[in-house]
């Protein structure tokens, strides 16, 4: 119950502030469809610099949480979920939105969000010092697995191809290797003066994220676009509050795959909230009605997209292993205020650590209650004109990339570096595994040149890396990753040629 | 309310659209050997290998998936992405120009703001749907991009105290 000692320096009124201001602008943000939550945060990091480290990782905290439930605001009213993590949330959500009860349908959205979100806070409350104190015997060897895993299992997960998503981490992990090497000083791969410093991590999360996202926002050209925002009725919280607390196998359903699915790294909130959908369709008596406005379908997708917020920061907080994108954002904001996320975390910036846990808690109340209310306003949002949103992020991110070190080099490298995502995407290269790549870089090269030492000094490289339980179970997760993801790489390209050749039998015959 | 208005549309994944040819997928699977290579030759082509040990891991590794990714792109065994075509490729060279043209020329000579407000105006312009003869249409734009900049001004040099570079003007 270490936690309750903290509490404090969460309600004091700058920290309520900043709490309020980030809960508001992530479900701003999470409402507008092309803003994802990964991007939201990293576009926020270059803010934090002006905060202490406890106030700054309170605003990224807060937006991503919010921006996760923000995001059933467009799903709802536009059948445009905000994020992938609101995908599930549009099939109901909409539907109910057609037959004139959007505002019901945001309601228990929320609700349901709030409940999601506290029980995965919990979960991430009583898990990550168990498991801390579990890694506080970690060596190099074991940090420098850890770090490829994190590389390894996003690389894998996170994209259709297993080899550009490896490919996308090595070049990540390339990338943290450009500028003067940490222990001799020595120049490395810097062939523009841009690069002297390296490349920034905050400079790439941005232009990784955000840059690509411009691009796609200007594919269309001038080509105008309509759609027609569903109307809200008026309709009281209590009796959506009500309806959704009666409906506890969602609820339930909902918490515990929201959460069994944060702690896998690199599954995520897409997967969280399908899941949770189709497990309540199955066993719900309504199955017949889920997709054409069942109320329980969309507190089963928006309890499950925010349980996992939590515990997707246990691996996070505990090995350094980010379990999704935006927790891989946030670990590049713990990296720039100093805090080595890890076995350590707790005993070395205990304050810090559980003052941003106790606030992504009492976030999860605010953004239930702003999300009830501020709903109409954010849906007003989803109609920006998409040239200006792309105008917006774009000066956002140019100035955002230029106020971390005021140095012009780095706006350079976010914008160079951002446009070829941009391609590279097309291309079935992912964004983030390079980011990963790019965090984990120089964890993974300081822990594999210190364990080289340790073991020219001792029994040998292969010795010291990998033999020993530890190491050859993270050796064998990394190793049944790649293979799992191969395995099913395989099954769906197969799955793809059957049906193309059912397909071209039918019009044949 | 059901008010038709211009709105953002999902951006489809590249997977959900056509996958690309065989000649998009072989040319980023060349850049991308092409890059492993070179990581790989500068890595090992040093006189003190030390501050090396790790690149040469990491290029061992890329060179061999990149292999891997070349001669599956050649054989045509693992098409991923939509790839590109001419028309999206003609939307996005003007918006990626401009920005461009911010970052590396207008910002240092005009100063951080005014390039700034100017390549806003001008990306909003240029992907801006409604008509540009119209009086009102130009209103609308100016009036969107100064309050966005004022917005940013404020919070950029007057909260957060960021020193930008001034150009010939702000």
């Amino acid at each position: 119950m270490e936690f309750l000692g903290y509490f404090g320096a969460v309600f004091t009124p700058m920290s309520m502030l900043i709490l309020c201001v980030g809960t508001v602008g992530g479900l701003i943000l999470g409402a507008t469809p092309g803003l994802s939550p990964t991007m939201a945060v990293a576009l926020l990091i270059p803010f934090t610099f002006h905060m202490d480290p406890a106030q700054g990782l309170i605003l990224l905290g807060a937006a991503y949480t919010s921006s996760v439930a923000g995001g059933a605001v467009s799903a709802i009213l536009l059948n445009i979920p905000g994020a992938p993590a609101n995908i599930a949330t549009s099939l109901d959500g909409f539907q109910m939105a057609k037959k004139g009860e959007a505002a019901k349908a945001l309601q228990m959205g929320f609700i349901s969000s709030g409940v999601g979100g506290v029980f995965g806070i919990l979960v991430l409350i009583f898990l990550t010092p168990v498991l801390a104190k579990w890694a506080l015997g970690f060596g190099p060897s074991h940090l420098f697995w850890i770090a490829i895993l994190g590389v390894t299992i996003i690389g894998t997960l996170d994209t259709r191809s297993v080899v550009k998503g490896l490919l996308s981490g090595c070049i990540g992990l390339w990338i943290a290797t450009i500028g003067y090497d940490s222990i001799q000083g020595v120049e490395r791969f810097i062939f523009t003066d841009h690069l002297e410093g390296g490349v920034h991590v905050i400079a790439a999360l941005i232009g990784l994220f955000a840059i690509p996202q411009v691009v796609e926002m200007l594919e269309h050209g001038r080509t105008p676009r309509t759609v027609t925002l569903m109307a809200m009725e008026h309709h009281s919280v209590l009796d959506s509050a009500r309806q959704v607390f009666a409906k506890g196998r969602a609820l339930t359903i909902g918490s515990i795959v929201g959460t069994i699915i944060g702690l896998i790294p690199g599954a995520g909130g897409q997967i969280a909230g399908i899941v949770s959908y189709d497990q309540t369709r199955k066993f719900s008596p309504n199955r017949a009605r889920f997709g054409s406005g069942e109320a329980e379908g969309v507190v089963a997708a928006e309890t499950a997209n925010n349980a996992m917020v939590g515990p997707s920061l246990v691996p996070l907080l505990t090995l350094s292993v980010p379990g999704s994108p935006t927790a891989a954002v946030l670990l590049g904001g713990l990296l720039i205020h100093g805090i080595f996320p890890g076995p350590n975390l707790f005993t070395q910036h205990a304050p810090v650590a559980w003052t941003f846990i106790n606030s992504m808690l009492v976030g999860q109340i605010l953004m239930m209650v702003f999300g009830l209310y501020i709903a109409r306003l954010a849906s007003r949002v989803t109609l920006v004109p998409q040239p200006i949103l792309a105008a917006g992020i774009l000066v956002l991110a140019v100035f955002g990339s230029y106020s971390v070190q005021s140095s012009l080099s780095d706006v350079f490298v976010m914008l160079t570096l951002g446009v070829g995502m941009y391609f590279l995407a097309r291309f079935g290269f992912s964004a983030a595994p390079m980011v990963l790549g790019i965090i984990l870089g120089p964890i993974a090269e300081s822990n594999y040149v210190q364990g080289r030492i340790i073991a020219e000094a001792g029994d040998g490289l292969f010795a010291y890396f990998c033999t020993g339980t530890l190491n050859l179970v993270l050796i064998a997760i990394c190793a049944a990753s790649v293979i799992y993801s191969v395995v099913m790489e395989v099954r769906t390209r197969r799955l793809i040629a059957q049906l193309q050749k059912t397909a071209q039998q039918e019009a044949a015959t | 309310m059901s008010a038709p208005a211009p709105a953002p549309a999902p951006s489809p994944a590249p997977e959900a659209v056509a996958v690309a040819g065989r000649a998009q997928q072989v040319f980023p699977a060349v850049l991308v050997l092409a890059l492993a290579l070179w990581i790989t030759w500068v890595s090992f082509d040093v006189d003190d290998p030390v501050p090396y040990l790790f690149p040469r891991l990491v290029a061992v590794i890329m060179l061999a998936l990149a292999a891997v990714a070349f001669v599956r792109a050649v054989t045509g065994g693992n098409q991923t992405g939509g790839g590109i075509d001419l028309r999206t490729l003609l939307n996005v060279l003007p918006g990626i120009g401009l920005m461009f043209l911010l970052v590396f020329v207008l910002a240092d000579w005009l100063g951080f703001y005014t390039a700034s407000t100017a390549v806003f105006l001008a990306l909003y312009a240029f992907y801006d749907p409604a008509p540009h003869g119209a009086i009102g249409t130009w209103a609308r734009r100016v009036a969107v991009t100064l309050g966005f900049m004022a917005v940013m001004y404020g919070l950029f040099a007057l909260v957060l105290q960021v020193q930008t570079p001034r150009g010939l003007l702000l």
